[in-house]
């Protein structure tokens, strides 16, 4: 066999070989995919969930109170707004047996698997060894900070920590310690944001009366309200999803039983609970500063649970009169106009002083001469 | 002819009210001064200082105005009498102390107005106390204790219209007591008014025609004759 021969029939084999890679690399992946397709869904009994909505068959259960004991209860509309829905049941809580419901222990994932650096930053607070992720959130219900009210986050708090203690506990340094608690989410004081803004809510009095107790609007009362129109129209009324300090205005001297209840809320929560000695000057929020003051939205309430953002005029809304009227912190928003107005009547205490001080002044030997 | 004459002018409680009242506005002055402005104003140490220090000055002052009252009112009944201004001040004795102040004062005649125990003030401090003891102080005391006790009273602040309001109404009455204050203080100079209110003696001098007056007719008054220009005012 001449060279040449000989280096055509190795062309041909290696040919060959490829050829026959190519064929059961083909074969593999149209099988696996038919498989993916076409093969039954319930394989392991269940379907538990994927980014198709398979969390349905879990749900089927899970979201009814009847067939669950209460702590593996899953409230469907809630739950599927969360990130958690998204990437499904199966992410979590794995494999499920066959025998399912048999008792036996359903796999759970960590937390830290996914928020490894929360889970680090977490460790490091006061709260890591008292209690994990589960004693705050139910993972079932997870909701970002800009999609819960003030009141709700403290809610979490106040599962171990009793209100009035607290109360009491603050009161001991702290003047108002009762309005403080009330008007500020404990993440504002308690965890190192930096960043905040004023986050308003829509509260309704008691009785439809102006004077009753006021709690935090639920979306059918608003819904009712608004007569058809989207809840936001209450103070939004030109829809351009922005919210004037005129639109307030009128906000305020329309609805008899709506108010606008402002918390100064951290733009983003770090998990490293602790007790800030900066936080205890009370110069950190009672003082202008630029910016912080000047950020504000109002939370409306929607048919899923959560809220949804409107942003507020910028500048000076959060000082005027008629703006929002039950929201005030000393020292930080004051009414310039008012402040003018001050100024001129003190200036006005001053004419006598001065002016007729002055012409006493020139006049002094006059008195003389009569003495 | 005329004798010098001792009379006793401020009693011990009403000077002692006066001097805590004194020390107390001030203070609120300043305090409230770094409570609004913390940014530009920082007397005391710290924020929670100046709060603290307001509250209590607030109700010492709140507390001195109610024995203020009490005193005049229970003990010498001569509220009315002192503070509202009668049918002769307001038709002559306002215009008569006006044109004195600014006038007569500087050709260096004599006030047309003498205090006595039982008439205190001129026609022109009657009117200007009955504002700032009947109006300005109750009512910078009430939205003080309202804003001392948002949670509690939290109905009556949304009856006078929100937070909001209460706040502004307590700045421009403090304001409106600086600028009273500020005219206080200086009138203060323009006659022997300190001496009484630190040992409650005035020295006057007694004219001798001034005794042949009929107090009923020009109570507190000198007689006018003496300075022929109230005269013609007066007719």
């Amino acid at each position: 066999m001449t060279d040449n021969q000989l280096k055509d029939a190795l062309l041909a084999k290696e040919g060959y070989v490829n050829y026959i890679q190519r064929l059961i690399v083909t074969v593999s992946i149209t099988g696996w995919a038919s498989l993916c397709a076409f093969g039954p869904n319930t394989a392991w009994g269940f379907s538990y969930g994927d980014q198709s909505g398979r969390n349905e068959a879990c749900l089927a259960c899970h979201a009814d109170a009847r067939e669950v004991p209460r702590t593996s209860f899953v409230d469907h509309r809630q739950f599927g707004q969360t990130t958690h829905a998204r990437i499904g049941c199966v992410a979590c809580h794995g494999q499920v047996g066959e025998g399912h419901p048999d008792g036996g222990q359903v796999p759970r994932a960590q937390c830290r698997e996914c928020h490894l650096e929360v889970d680090a930053e977490y460790a490091k607070g006061v709260h890591a060894t008292k209690t994990g992720c589960n004693g705050c959130h139910n993972p079932h219900l997870v909701q970002s900070l800009k999609d819960v009210s003030g009141e709700e986050i403290n809610r979490i708090c106040s599962g171990c920590h009793n209100a009035l203690e607290m109360t009491a506990t603050h009161g001991e340094w702290l003047p108002q310690s009762e309005l403080h608690l009330r008007m500020l989410p404990c993440i504002t004081c308690h965890t190192g944001s930096r960043n905040y803004f004023i986050s308003m809510y829509i509260v309704k009095s008691s009785n439809d009366s102006r004077f009753g107790k006021q709690v935090v609007a639920e979306y059918s009362e608003l819904e009712e309200l608004a007569g058809g129109r989207e809840i936001v129209s209450l103070i939004d009324t030109n829809a351009d999803n922005y919210v004037s300090l005129e639109e307030l205005r009128l906000f305020n001297r329309t609805e008899k039983s709506l108010r606008l209840h402002g918390m100064m809320t951290p733009a983003t929560a770090s998990h490293k609970f602790e007790i800030l000695d900066s936080r205890r000057n009370c110069t950190f929020c009672h003082t202008s500063g630029p910016g912080v003051m000047q950020t504000s939205f109002i939370a409306v309430p929607e048919k899923d649970g959560s809220f949804r953002r409107v942003p507020v005029e910028k500048g000076a809304v959060l000082d005027a009169l008629y703006g929002t009227p039950d929201f005030y912190m000393m020292g930080s928003t004051k009414n310039q106009a008012l402040n003018g107005i001050g100024l001129a009547i003190i200036c006005g205490g001053l004419i006598m002083p001065v002016g007729h001080g002055f012409v006493r002044f020139l006049t002094r030997k006059n008195r003389k001469k009569e003495q | 002819m005329s004798e010098k004459k001792r009379i006793y002018l401020q009693p011990m409680p009403v000077r002692i009210w006066h001097w805590i009242n004194a020390l107390g506005i001030i203070t609120l002055i300043l305090t409230g001064a770094q409570i609004r402005f913390p940014e530009s104003v920082t007397i005391f140490q710290s924020y929670k200082s100046a709060i603290d220090v307001h509250n209590a000055a607030g109700l010492t002052v709140s507390v001195s105005f109610s024995f203020w009252f009490f005193y005049y009112k229970m003990v010498k009944n001569t509220l009315d009498k002192l503070y509202i201004p009668d049918e002769e001040d307001l038709k002559r004795g306002l215009l008569r102390q006006l044109l004195y102040y600014c006038f007569w004062y500087f050709l260096g005649k004599p006030s047309p107005y003498h205090a006595t125990p039982e008439h205190k003030f001129n026609p022109m401090q009657k009117s200007a106390y009955l504002a700032v003891m009947f109006v300005l102080m109750p009512l910078v005391g009430l939205t003080g204790i309202l804003l001392l006790n948002v949670t509690p009273l939290r109905v009556l602040i949304l009856l006078w219209g929100g937070i909001k309001v209460i706040v502004a109404l307590h700045f421009l009455l403090a304001c409106s007591l600086i600028a009273f204050l500020c005219t206080h203080v200086y009138l203060a100079t323009l006659g022997n008014y300190i001496r009484p209110m630190l040992t409650g003696w005035e020295d006057v001098e007694e004219h001798e025609e001034q005794q042949a007056e009929d107090p009923a007719t020009t109570p507190a008054y000198r007689p006018v004759r003496h300075y022929p220009e109230y005269g013609k005012v007066q007719e």
